[in-house]
């Protein structure tokens, strides 16, 4: 057990066995995301009350429910890098900051969007935006906490205890922005989930997109974790030996 | 890649050899490793203190002296290898490690706005009960006798380090971790330091220090890095 | 020679009384957070409207957000000198537990900055208008809220100590996390005067305290080490 969790913790082991894995999760994440697309965007039925805006919602959906992982996975990386030091979790927490921002950025912007045909603007302080947007900031809090510390163990250890902090207050900020949200406007919120078609043919392309920005995600973190591996072993012999070839 | 150095001046080997023998070893470290920002600061690095000793580290700026007594002390664990405190890891004896420690750092830990006493006192304290009449003494006896009173921000660098020197002869711990003690005193300061080491190591108490100037104390080691 | 080891209370105590004596001899530098307290609670008025009724819809959220910027600019002088003077270090290699040391300096720190603005607040709250009946919960609320306040800003200060300008990124980190805090005071307010029952905003006021008191400091001292190392 613990000889595995070493190994899975050296660089030089998760880039190799990463690299076999890569065409595999890339051709399962294009082929998902083909189907998922198409048939979301060409063959589900139109919604009778928002038209084809809703179509967004094969995007927002699943960007907006992975951006929400990011957070525990840098504190579960955090915690491995605070107790046992390994320098992969490290890295994943490193990366996964500028990655999961994008994914907030990206789930706020698609959610504006389809917020301007449902509610007419393009900003309304619901209570999920709300909570994305101050996800959002704490994220930036940890980017830049990492790029001011020029340390790079300092900053490791840091950033690793701040996502841990981070983590515990995203449930805690989720919990009482909702509250404040319903109590603030009974009544008035176009809950994005309460009018939603809930038939297979809707769905199911729903799901399939899921899976498809999952594997996106999971493909775009093991992507910048080798970038970042490469970066920070330059000076070792496997690394010198890959870039001769 | 720079391989540390052990050496013991020669005149202290006849002399105390028997003594060095029977005495325990207070604490060691063992193959210590470090880097900082892809540079290897130390390696292979062993050394022993033991009872009654004075352990001088020596070596040019940027050697890693600071952070080798931070690492000693607790305060920096990035490193590899071990380091025993009367040969048991220091984290199974914690409280009694940090109980008879005593650090003085290259920044001495003394508040500006505070005088030489409350400074003192607080430090203090945060081992072991003191009374009044000791700190009084203790600072009289360092040279501050009269700036008791007065705010440290008024007092000179060299008359800062000796509020910080004043714990020596207040506090019980048995290591001494002092980094580069002796930079601002003046003459009167560096033999009043000097004879608190020796009578420290007369104790059985040990000290590790770094400092470029030349100790006489009876039992030396002495130890480059870099 | 064999003296008396401390106790940790022994030592809190020392450490409580240190740094209360230190905020004492810099009046003026603690002082300033209250000042900016009162100049940002009155920037409000000038800034939006000066109806009375207009003031009283906002007053609470605008003595919460006041209270919430004064905090952030007092913090920074909560570890910087230690740091700076090597005060720091002496602390962390204390044989008591780093817990209690901290949780002293951020009690201490709070009674010289949050504590005052708390005292003050109905003061500006009578500036702004605000119902009077909702004195009373705003003067409880704050004095349940500001602590964590401190607490988290602890945690960020602790980070963030070894910075040459730390200003922006203290305030990126330690704003949203207070944003729990900000939603249960001003609703607290806004809530009761619609007649809901204060008890229940005072729990969950109340658990958030006891949450960060026996949390926060841990968390503070790991990030002091970390800055230490």
């Amino acid at each position: 057990m613990w000889l595995w969790f070493s190994k899975l913790g050296s660089p030089k082991w998760f880039y190799e066995l990463s690299g076999k894995w890569l065409p595999w999760l890339i051709a399962t994440m294009i082929l998902f995301l083909v189907i998922g697309a198409t048939w979301a965007l060409l063959y589900v039925p139109q919604d009778y009350q928002q038209g084809l805006t809703n179509r967004i919602m094969y995007v927002h959906v699943p960007v907006a429910s992975l951006s929400l992982s990011f957070f525990p996975l840098m504190a579960v990386a955090g915690t491995i890098t605070l107790v046992w030091k390994m320098k992969l979790a490290d890295m994943v927490v490193k990366v996964a900051a500028p990655l999961g921002a994008w994914f907030t950025a990206l789930a706020l912007a698609s959610g504006s969007i389809w917020g301007v045909d449902t509610w007419g603007t393009w900003w309304i302080w619901d209570g999920r935006l709300t909570s994305l947007l101050l996800q959002l900031f704490l994220l930036l809090g940890i980017i830049s906490l990492r790029s001011a510390l020029e340390d790079s163990d300092a900053a490791a250890r840091a950033c690793a205890l701040l996502s841990i902090v981070g983590c515990i207050n995203v449930v805690v900020i989720k919990y009482s922005v909702d509250w404040w949200n319903t109590l603030h406007q009974p009544g008035t919120t176009f809950g994005m989930s309460s009018d939603q078609p809930n038939g297979p043919e809707f769905w199911i392309p729903l799901l399939i997109m899921g899976i498809a920005v999952a594997l996106f995600f999971t493909v775009s973190l093991i992507l910048a974790t080798r970038n970042e591996i490469l970066e920070r072993e330059r000076r070792s012999q496997w690394v010198q030996e890959l870039v001769q070839e | 890649m720079t391989p540390a150095t052990v050496d013991t001046p020669g005149q202290d080997i006849g002399t105390d050899a028997s003594q060095s023998l029977t005495s325990a070893v207070m604490l060691d470290g063992t193959d210590l490793f470090c880097e900082r920002d892809d540079r290897i600061l130390f390696e292979q690095l062993n050394f022993t203190v033991s009872e009654g000793q004075v352990l001088q580290i020596k070596g040019s700026n940027g050697s890693g002296k600071t952070t080798l007594l931070h690492i000693l002390c607790g305060l920096n664990d990035s490193y590899q290898g071990s380091i025993r405190w009367y040969g048991q890891a220091i984290e199974t004896q914690a409280e009694e490690f940090y109980g008879a420690l005593l650090y003085i750092g290259h920044r001495v830990g003394v508040n500006k706005v505070l005088t030489p006493l409350e400074n003192l006192r607080w430090t203090c304290s945060l081992q072991q009960q003191v009374s009044d009449t000791e700190l009084y003494r203790a600072l009289a006896e360092v040279g501050l006798r009269g700036f008791e009173e007065s705010q440290c921000f008024t007092l000179s660098a060299g008359q800062q380090q000796r509020a910080s020197l004043a714990r020596l002869l207040i506090s019980d711990a048995r290591l001494w971790v002092l980094d580069e003690p002796f930079t601002t005193l003046d003459a009167g300061g560096l033999s009043l330091l000097e004879g608190l080491l020796r009578s420290h190591a007369d104790a059985g108490g040990a000290v590790i220090v770094t400092t470029h100037h030349d100790l006489r104390v009876a039992d030396l080691q002495q130890m480059t890095l870099g | 020679m064999n003296k008396q080891r401390t106790s940790t209370g022994q030592a809190f105590w020392a450490t409580l009384q240190r740094d209360l004596l230190i905020a004492y001899k810099r009046k003026n530098d603690m002082a300033n957070p209250f000042m900016f307290f009162l100049i940002v609670a009155s920037l409000f008025p000038i800034g939006i409207s000066p109806d009375p009724e207009r003031l009283a819809e906002i007053a609470a959220g605008v003595l919460w957000i006041s209270a919430l910027l004064a905090s952030l600019l007092a913090m920074d002088n909560l570890y910087r000198a230690d740091y700076e003077d090597g005060s720091l270090e002496q602390l962390l290699l204390s044989p008591h537990p780093l817990y209690f040391l901290v949780l002293a300096k951020n009690i201490a720190h709070w009674l010289v900055s949050g504590l005052p603005v708390v005292l003050v607040s109905p003061l500006i709250a009578y500036m702004l208008n605000l119902p009077s009946e909702s004195y009373m919960i705003l003067f409880v609320t704050l004095l349940l809220g500001t602590p964590v306040f401190s607490l988290l800003g602890s945690i960020g200060v602790a980070l963030t100590v070894g910075l040459g300008s730390r200003g922006l990124i203290l305030a990126v980190i330690t704003l949203p996390m207070s944003v729990p805090v900000l939603i249960a005071g001003t609703l607290a307010i806004e809530q009761t005067s619609n007649g809901a029952s204060l008890s229940g905003f005072l729990a969950i006021l109340g658990a958030m305290l006891l949450a960060s008191i026996s949390v926060a400091p841990l968390a503070s001292g790991a990030a002091l080490r970390i800055s230490v190392n």
